[in-house]
């Protein structure tokens, strides 16, 4: 749990709002095509999830928010580019929701969709 | 075609109704131009996805690639030239902005395919193919962004089809378009609307097809457009960079000519006179804008009352300005001492060319330039100390968003290569502080790592919108301050935020506090500011350097 102490109680948010948050900035990043889940098997990561807690995690230690993200990218794309593209999105729109800062956004590259042919 | 305007009229190459390779590259050319000149106007009205600043810089820094890598070509083959621009593209992708014009690179070389040249129905498809092929980068395409303006061209190009087969005719009710596209994006993408912007990247593709016709019609690329921007536009604050020898003097004219203005032939006598040309029209007013040398100053002046009847002048001396404003920032560049063969070699990122020197003095092995808002790419990292006669490599890249940069350079390199991720610049020159070259390569990297614990940053910058982040509520064009890269506060003046900083980082209990300041900074602030810390920490010892790095007024290390 994400919590803030307030004069008049506390705020509670749960890992699993932040993921939501997390995967809607993803999708809209240009240049990722989808999510995956974290634990499917290399060869069935071209599935792709729509639950928001899946292709998504997040951590809490207590002190540090932790965003990991597993994703796939369309081919053709720098995926570098792409990637840093999703992880300023996916911060800035999480801190702008929660208002408080992440710590670390990481983007795993789980594949590529090709959906052209070239 | 960079430095001179454009004179003549390219339209004959072109109304043969096909175009070659050499002249695609020459379209691309001028599209870059004029997307340059303008990166400034993209960069103001970058809000979406994330309010950075960077869209026009990532669109210019993608274009540039893709030219660069025709710049030498004489191909004649359309589709080849085309297949290489998107490849340049491609690699030199920054950004959201910066990925989806690769895109629209990549669909459009698809299409011209093994074409030698271009007519206008091929055109017409490479634009749809281009669209389809930006449609599918994404799952939610967002409406109200570049997106919406590649989709709107490729139905008007459509369309236009049945009515010209010419292909400047397309392209100009392609700008057109673009133009129309770009208004409509605020009543798409509400958070535009909030802003009060239209859609930067959108803006930024309207620009790279309004280069190509302004180049076919043979209109200035270098200048910003003052014939088609209102009055209240004309950004008159931000021509402090530009400024350069022969500029004295910056005149302002109001003025309503007796009959109607012959914009060629004002622009060739202003030309005349001086630089930095810019004119503005308001419901008859127009106001000129000029630099000159000293012994022009009243020569645009002169000039303007024989048109019609001056309603206000205003002159500012830039010579002056310079001085105080900018502190005449020393640029001179750092020295850098040769290593020693088989020596620990530091290659320290550096925003500003103060700070360069300073790494420098600390023995760095060679300076990279980037910092917030220009990012190094992991090419340039690498080519910094791929010549050096040493195998051990140690990165500071001095910036959070440079790190992930920094590490990628590792893994590229046969040479030895480590990463201390340092986000700041007093962390980078702590660290440097710890370097031993003729040291252990492994012990040096953990010496640096623990001590970049050791020191505390603060940052003094503007806020370039509003906003709130960690609690802290920010107005456009506050003062704010972070420290250790959290915004800690917002204020007015630049005064609070430095004490406010210095507060929040307990500088009681440290010894040292180094203010590196910035090329924005003005000079004579300097001294006072010192007083109030001093008089405040007369514990602490307090050490002013200069930084001339941009956006950042203050760079304060605490250790």
């Amino acid at each position: 749990m994400t919590d803030e102490i307030k004069p008049i109680g506390s705020i509670h948010v749960s890992p699993r709002a932040i993921a939501a948050i997390a995967y809607h900035a993803a999708l809209q990043s240009y240049g990722l095509v989808g999510l995956t889940s974290k634990n499917i098997v290399e060869g069935l990561a071209q599935v792709l999830v729509k639950d928001p807690t899946h292709g998504v995690e997040v951590n809490y230690n207590g002190e540090q928010i932790k965003i990991d993200l597993y994703v796939i990218i369309e081919y053709g794309t720098r995926i570098k580019s792409v990637a840093n593209s999703v992880k300023n999105s996916v911060r800035y729109h999480v801190e702008k929701a929660l208002g408080m800062p992440i710590d670390e956004i990481n983007v795993h590259v789980r594949g590529l969709r090709i959906s052209s042919l070239d | 075609m960079s430095a001179n305007p454009q004179i003549h009229n390219h339209q004959d190459n072109l109304t043969h109704k096909e175009i070659n390779g050499q002249d695609l590259k020459k379209l691309v050319e001028a599209s870059l131009t004029w997307l340059r000149t303008n990166q400034q106007i993209v960069n103001s009205l970058n809000v979406f996805p994330v309010p950075d600043g960077d869209t026009g810089t990532n669109m210019v820094l993608t274009m540039q690639a893709a030219f660069d890598e025709v710049k030498d070509s004489s191909e004649e083959n359309l589709g080849e030239i085309a297949h290489t621009i998107a490849h340049g593209a491609l690699m030199g992708a920054r950004g959201n902005s910066g990925v989806i014009l690769s895109q629209i690179w990549r669909g459009f070389a698809r299409s011209v395919d093994n074409l030698p040249t271009m007519d206008t129905p091929n055109f017409v498809k490479a634009i749809t193919v281009a669209r389809d092929t930006a449609y599918k980068g994404v799952v939610r395409p967002v409406e109200g962004t570049i997106l919406t303006v590649i989709k709107d061209l490729a139905s008007k190009a459509e369309s236009a089809l049945d009515v010209t087969d010419n292909l400047v005719s397309m392209l100009e009710l392609l700008v057109e378009e673009a133009n129309a596209s770009v208004q409509r994006t605020p009543e798409l993408l509400p958070v535009l609307k909030e802003a009060n912007v239209v859609d930067s990247g959108g803006k930024g593709l309207y620009f790279i097809f309004d280069g190509m016709l302004r180049y076919i019609n043979g209109e200035v690329l270098d200048v910003t457009d003052a014939k088609v921007k209102p009055l209240a536009e004309m950004a008159l604050a931000n021509t402090m960079e530009q400024i350069e020898p022969g500029q004295d003097f910056e005149v302002v004219v109001d003025f309503r000519p007796q009959k109607e203005l012959d914009l060629s032939i004002f622009y060739d006598n202003l030309e005349q006179m001086g630089t930095s040309i810019q004119v503005g029209e308001g419901d008859g007013i127009y106001r000129m804008h000029i630099h000159v040398p000293t012994e022009n100053l009243y020569k645009p002046i002169d000039y303007t009352r024989d048109l019609g009847v001056v309603t206000k002048v205003a002159i500012e001396n830039l010579i002056d300005q310079m001085e105080n404003q900018q502190g005449g920032c020393n640029r001179t560049q750092p020295t850098i001492t040769p290593i020693q063969p088989g020596h620990i070699a530091v290659i320290a990122v550096s925003p500003g060319v103060g700070i360069s020197r300073v790494f420098a003095s600390l023995g760095v092995a060679a300076i990279v330039e980037g910092g917030q808002t220009m990012n190094p790419s992991t090419q340039e990292i690498i080519h910094a100390f791929e010549k050096l006669p040493t195998d051990k490599i140690i990165i500071l890249p001095n910036n959070k968003n440079i790190i992930l940069t920094a590490k990628s350079a590792t893994e590229l390199s046969v040479k030895k290569v480590a990463v201390v991720p340092t986000s700041s610049i007093p962390q980078g020159l702590t660290a440097m502080m710890r370097l031993i070259p003729s040291g252990d390569f492994d012990s040096v990297i953990d010496e640096m790592n623990a001590a970049i614990e050791e020191v505390q940053t603060g940052e003094i910058t503007i806020a370039t919108r509003s906003v709130e982040i960690d609690g802290v509520e920010v107005e456009e064009g506050q003062v704010i301050g972070l420290l250790n890269g959290k915004l800690v506060l917002s204020t007015s003046s630049l005064d609070e935020a430095c004490l406010g900083i210095l507060e929040a980082a307990h500088a009681q209990d440290y010894e040292l506090i180094t203010l590196f300041y910035g090329a924005d900074l003005p000079k004579k602030d300097i001294p006072i500011l010192e007083n109030l810390i001093q008089e405040k920490y007369p514990d602490q010892e307090i050490e002013i350097q200069e930084g001339c790095q941009p956006h950042y007024y203050l760079i304060i290390s605490i250790e």
